[in-house]
């Protein structure tokens, strides 16, 4: 489903030389796959190759057989609205919406009628465990909540892949095992596909496939 | 819409400097919405004087009439301009046609003498339509001009109006008989007595001084005019149609130079040239201001926002939509801050006119008037749209910043 082939993204950080280098890997569909490796291995760098949030300087990103990396930037847009998903360590909801506003702002950019828009919305956070706090602001939402309402958010569109930089980081051990729990079980039932870039071995315990990092080099790769 | 939604959403999040954005637009509006109704109502008040002080919306006059001086009375003359005038008064456009004769020449009170620019007019029509009588009123309280009242009717009398520069250079008052002194259309020397019958102010000083006014009648008697006129003021039922029918009657009368009003009155061109001048800058001056305090407000929610604008680009949404957006907060800033100065301005200006400030004499006028500033939907439009425009130019610098944000950049934004 994802793959991808030499990456290399380079840059220079502290007077040092950082990045990603060489990174080639495969995620097959519905697989909950965590990038795991210490502070600067390169996780978040390559979370945002392959969410094309960034580009390589050497090699390529493939989806669902495709290659997506040199597409030109308003496609780019188009399949990160579509077809790709985020979930942040710092929770980014929108801060001025709702938790359902949240979840139905990828929808409506997509063109959908609010109605519509609203219905699955309010289905996104059902599933998430949400639906009664649907309409507050996310500063009346604990983390947990809040991350919970990101996850709903990213996968309101059916997206073929949800990309989550360190979605525990931001949250006690309490919150963050039930939240990697919800992720592998939406793997399971819906067969989204999940990138995960973590240290936390609450995430990598529920990993079904690891791929460690250091020093922007894949050095292994683990099938639990 | 959800980008309009967006948009109005992070407005209302930062109110404090919302609304201090506001207050400038608004500002922005009440100046220049208030000195648009001033300056409609000085124009409005120039043109009444000139209309309504002899020219007319039309003036038909000789071709030549603008080419050199005039050696002698009616050299340059319409030679029978009341059987023109009578001509022009069957025009269905036409509501009236009064004809003049301009001539100078010396006044004396025996013991001095003084040069003077003289007009002859109807006196029956001319009260009717023209503002003489007001000009009476304000030279009967200036010395000497108690008693001040118009021309008489009767053909053989021998009347004179002086302006009140010009009777106090004489020394003459309301009833003073006086020697008018001129050449006729042949160029002989002719005199005719006359007494004065009013005092007019005509509100600028140097006509003040100069200016005196006859009947057509006594002006035949001194000039030996017959029927020639120097020029025909033409009144039209609809003034709006001026342009029209100024076309119309040249291509009537090819034979003579058929002038709109404001073509010749040089006073009212050169003030509303000043004004225009004046105001325009103050304008370009707000519009400036409000382009700046604009452009800091969002620019100043684009930096706070960075995180979230990278959150919404991670999404999909591309730049030219954070554009949009940023488009979007300027359009709300623009039409409440414009509906709200409409409100503050006629408010305001109902509060002024209710006042009755009274306006010190403009330069080079002799009296002062009543602040009345109009009401003039046009403006409002004009400055809403111009600040619209100022504040969608203010939005354009803080969109391309958003736009140009690096994705991974504004993620890592703190």
């Amino acid at each position: 489903m994802l793959e991808l082939r030499n990456l290399t993204r380079a840059y220079e950080l502290g007077g040092e030389r950082a990045g990603v280098f060489d990174v080639s890997l495969q995620v097959p569909k519905g697989c909950l796959a965590v990038l795991a490796g210490p502070s600067g291995s390169g996780k978040t760098t390559l979370l945002q190759l392959a969410g094309l949030l960034d580009l390589p300087d050497e090699g390529e990103v493939r989806l669902d057989g495709q290659s997506v990396s040199n597409l030109p930037e308003k496609a780019r847009c188009d399949l990160r609205l579509r077809r790709l998903g985020f979930v942040f360590q710092a929770f980014n909801l929108v801060p001025v919406l709702s938790a359902l506003e949240n979840v139905m702002l990828p929808l409506q950019l997509q063109g959908m009628a609010d109605d519509e828009a609203q219905r699955r919305a309010g289905a996104a956070l059902d599933r998430v465990g949400l639906a009664d706090r649907s309409h507050h602001r996310p500063d009346q939402l604990s983390g947990g909540q809040q991350q919970r309402a990101a996850i709903a958010r990213a996968l309101a569109p059916d997206p073929l892949l949800v990309l989550a930089d360190e979605p525990t980081a931001s949250l006690d051990h309490a919150h963050g095992g039930p939240l990697m729990d919800l992720m592998a079980e939406l793997a399971r039932e819906r067969g989204v596909t999940f990138l995960v870039a973590s240290h936390d071995p609450a995430v990598i315990s529920r990993a079904h496939r690891i791929f460690r990092l250091m020093d922007g080099q894949l050095i292994g790769e683990e099938r639990p | 819409m959800i980008l309009a939604r967006l948009a109005l959403r992070n407005l209302l999040r930062q109110r404090r400097r919302t609304a201090l954005t506001l207050m400038v637009v608004v500002a922005g509006f009440l100046a220049l919405s208030l000195a648009g109704g001033f300056m409609a109502q000085t124009f409005q008040g120039l043109a009444d004087g000139a209309i309504r002080g002899g020219l007319g919306h039309l003036q038909v006059m000789p071709r030549d009439t603008m080419e050199g001086d005039e050696a002698q009375s009616l050299e340059k003359s319409l030679p029978d301009g009341e059987a023109l005038a009578a001509q022009l008064r069957q025009d269905p456009a036409v509501a009236e046609i009064l004809p003049r004769i301009q001539f100078m020449g010396l006044l004396s009170s025996g013991a001095k003498s003084v040069a003077f620019l003289g007009t002859a007019v109807d006196p029956m029509l001319e009260p009717k339509y023209m503002a003489c009588t007001e000009a009476l009123k304000g030279g009967a309280q200036a010395t000497g001009g108690a008693g001040s009242r118009w021309l008489s009717a009767d053909p053989t009398a021998r009347e004179v109006i002086l302006g009140v520069g010009l009777a106090r250079a004489l020394g003459a008052s309301v009833g003073s008989s006086l020697t008018l002194m001129s050449t006729t259309r042949e160029g002989a020397l002719n005199a005719v007595d006359v007494d004065v019958a009013g005092l007019q102010d005509l509100g600028l000083r140097e006509l003040n001084d100069r200016f005196l006014t006859v009947s057509l009648a006594t002006a035949n008697q001194l000039l030996d005019s017959g029927p020639a006129r120097s020029r025909l003021s033409v009144l039209l039922k609809r003034p709006q149609d001026t342009a029209a029918v100024q076309a119309r009657l040249q291509s009537l009368l090819p034979g003579t130079s058929v002038q709109p009003w404001f073509e010749l009155a040089s006073f009212y061109r050169q003030v509303k040239l000043l004004y225009f001048a004046i105001f325009g800058f103050m304008g370009l001056v707000l519009f400036l201001i409000v382009l700046l305090a604009t452009a800091n407000t969002l620019l100043m929610s684009v930096m706070e926002r960075v995180r979230e604008f990278g959150v919404l680009r991670a999404m999909g949404l591309q730049p030219r939509q954070l554009m949009v957006l940023l488009q979007w907060e300027g359009a709300f800033l623009g039409l409440l801050g414009s509906a709200l100065g409409l409100i503050a301005t006629l408010l305001l200006r109902a509060g002024l006119n209710a006042l009755h400030l009274q306006m010190p004499a403009p330069p080079g006028t002799s009296h002062g008037y009543e602040l009345n500033i109009h009401f003039v939907p046009a403006v409002y439009v004009l400055v809403a749209l111009g600040l619209q425009a100022t504040i969608q130019l203010s939005a354009l610098f803080p969109g391309l910043k958003a736009a140009r944000l690096r994705i991974v950049e504004a993620l890592r934004h703190v």
